[in-house]
């Protein structure tokens, strides 16, 4: 059953339809907004047409438009931007390159094997890289972590083995490794705790 | 008058009220609650802060959101209930921090508007 014209109602519907890049909620909250506004002056000014009250209230694009920069300035939305935005390279929580880097000699030690090693240093170069791109740490920070995280335990380790050629088990390499997981531990513990938000 | 002038007019109130209507409709709830028609007439009756109302709402949803204003339905003797808006302490705290800096603001504008820009020397 087709109802009367109802100039409110195609005005509601226009301002939803030009609203529709917004949050359904904050949509229907914003015609609800505009609607209760047509009653409560529809009841306080008797004389008035709907037609003088949707005059007053404006275009349904200008207030489509006002509500979208609102929201968009609003915490909680985020800013528009694709996977090659600034914005968004480096959000990998701070855990992330701090464990890859630390584990990443745990791993060599327990798959010593051929593939082991290898993976160990890719381990260790992405967790140098996620760190150095991540928004966490000041640069400053970001140095020194990649210095006695990554390159003073694998400069170490690699002339260990170059010079003893010893396997790794024996007693004297397990210490150095303990000791070198030891500095890369309290290198991420450090930086863990000197993070920003 | 061309017709861009009042367009350029038109943009320059446009780009002001952008920056001080939010803190106009928070002294509007300095001391009282008031419903969105009174926040509008207020607004409306003021001239130079007139505005399309409507745009008024996404502004009014946004300081609840922040929690610088709370709302609360209302009975009214004539028709439907009216939602009121009220000042939080951080709205009142965005307000008086408002309040402090205008007036060094509006100084600062006046004092560019009417003297000449100082000289640079090479017109000396």
């Amino acid at each position: 059953m087709k109802t009367p014209a109802d100039p409110v109602r195609d005005y509601l519907r226009a301002v939803e339809r030009e609203a529709s890049a917004l949050p359904a909620d904050r949509r229907q909250e914003l015609v609800a907004d505009l609607a209760e506004h047509v009653e409560v002056t529809r009841a306080e000014r008797p004389d008035a047409t709907p037609g003088e009250i949707l005059a007053e209230l404006g275009d349904p694009r200008t207030i489509a438009a006002t509500a979208l920069a609102e929201a968009g300035r609003a915490p909680g939305i985020p800013a528009e931007g694709g996977a090659g935005d600034p914005a968004r390279r480096g959000k990998v929580h701070p855990l992330v390159p701090l464990l890859m880097l630390t584990l990443s000699l745990p791993f060599v030690m327990v798959f010593s094997e051929s593939p082991g090693p290898l993976f160990g240093l890719l381990f260790r170069i992405a967790g140098v890289v996620l760190l150095c791109t991540s928004v966490h740490w000041t640069t400053v920070r970001k140095t020194t972590g990649v210095l006695l995280a990554g390159v003073v335990p694998t400069v170490v380790i690699a002339s260990w083995n170059l010079s003893s050629g010893g396997p790794a088990g024996d007693t004297p390499a397990l210490v150095g490794n303990l000791g070198m997981l030891a500095l890369m531990t309290g290198t991420a513990v450090w930086l863990w705790r000197s993070r920003r938000a | 008058m061309e017709p861009g002038d009042s367009t350029k007019q038109a943009r320059a109130a446009a780009q002001l009220r952008k920056g001080v209507l939010e803190y106009c409709v928070l002294a509007l709830m300095r001391d009282r609650p008031r419903y969105g028609v009174e926040l509008l007439q207020a607004l409306e009756d003021s001239g130079a802060l007139a505005t399309s109302q409507g745009t008024v709402y996404p502004l009014l949803s946004r300081l609840r959101r922040d929690d610088l204003v709370t709302t609360t339905w209302q009975e009214s003797a004539s028709g439907p209930p009216r939602r009121y808006y009220a000042l939080t302490d951080s709205g009142r705290a965005a307000l008086d921090e408002f309040t402090r800096v205008w007036p060094g603001f509006r100084d600062a504008v006046d004092t560019f508007l009417s003297t000449p820009p100082p000289s640079t020397g090479d017109h000396a």
